[in-house]
């Protein structure tokens, strides 16, 4: 499915080369409207602020382990929102145990991507967020 | 831990290390054979480590452990392989490309810890650390075996140490 190239997406990650591998495979698919954050207490405002200027993000791809606030302490936060408890976010972990995926779901995550993972995998996985949306 | 069970802990740590490898930076892994290490002077210039703890139980018999995993990389062979993990095309070492071995080694661990989970060991990661220079030495915890497992690739040679320690 084709999604728009201006789509909004916010990036989370307290390891800058994640975010900028993240950054590069979605300019590879096609993205082109693509904003960081370090960590969950640095995405947060940025989500609120965003919101509140009537531009929110479309899309939230985050890391789970991160000092401040962790990627699931984020969702939670979203999904409590109610202007934005739908925001697809997509949670990326290095560890693929089953307690962590349960505990993923639980919180409501759309989707997550376990590391290693290659462009393919990752367009693989927006495309079934954005196809169950439809 | 006598040296077969050091080759069950360490086999999903060189596996983990192959699939990271192959996915992120577009290269395979050779790995060789391993080697005990005689002193702490790191065989790279960059050094990415973390620290791990956890349990390891068989046979009904519950023990603590403690282990160390080390990747070790020239300069050469560093931005080589940050180069291709970012696709940038990098001549020197810069403190911008300094997380990416970090983030190897955090890769490495997340992916091997699924498969130590099914040979019984259970294991919390800690944040992955660095050092950078010539000749720099690391601090393994004390009374631990440390082995080399060196591993070629179109961009040098890596070296992955394992170290582990059952608790009393």
């Amino acid at each position: 499915m084709e999604l728009k190239s201006d789509l909004k997406i916010l990036v989370v990650d307290d390891m800058g080369t994640m975010r900028k591998i993240i950054k590069k495979m979605l300019v590879q698919l096609g993205f082109n409207n693509i904003h960081e954050a370090q960590d969950g207490s640095e995405a947060w405002p940025m989500i609120k602020t965003h919101l509140a200027e009537g531009a929110p993000f479309e899309f939230v791809i985050s890391d789970w382990n991160m000092p401040g606030m962790t990627g699931i302490d984020l969702l939670k936060n979203v999904r409590a929102t109610a202007e934005i408890h739908g925001l697809p976010f997509l949670m990326v972990t290095a560890e693929a145990e089953q307690s962590n995926v349960v505990t993923a779901v639980q919180s409501g995550v759309n989707n997550y991507v376990v590391k290693p993972f290659s462009a393919q995998t990752l367009k693989e996985k927006i495309n079934t967020i954005f196809s169950n949306k439809k | 831990m006598g040296a077969t069970g050091f080759l069950n802990y360490s086999r999903p740590f060189i596996d983990a290390a192959k699939k990271v490898f192959e996915t992120m930076i577009f290269t395979k892994l050779e790995p060789q054979k391993p080697l005990i290490k005689k002193d702490n002077t790191s065989l790279g210039d960059i050094t990415a480590f973390l620290g791990i703890i956890g349990d390891f139980e068989k046979d009904n018999i519950k023990k603590s452990y403690k282990a160390m995993l080390v990747i070790s990389f020239s300069y050469d062979t560093y931005i080589k392989v940050a180069n291709a993990m970012l696709m940038e095309n990098r001549t020197q070492y810069s403190p911008e490309i300094s997380d990416v071995g970090g983030e190897i080694c955090n890769m490495i661990m997340g992916s091997a810890k699924r498969n130590l989970v099914e040979l019984g060991y259970s294991s919390n990661m800690a944040v992955p650390s660095i050092i950078e220079g010539k000749n720099h030495t690391i601090s393994y915890p004390t009374s631990t075996n440390v082995v080399v497992i060196p591993m070629n690739s179109a961009y040098g040679t890596i070296y992955m140490e394992l170290c582990y320690k059952e608790e009393d």
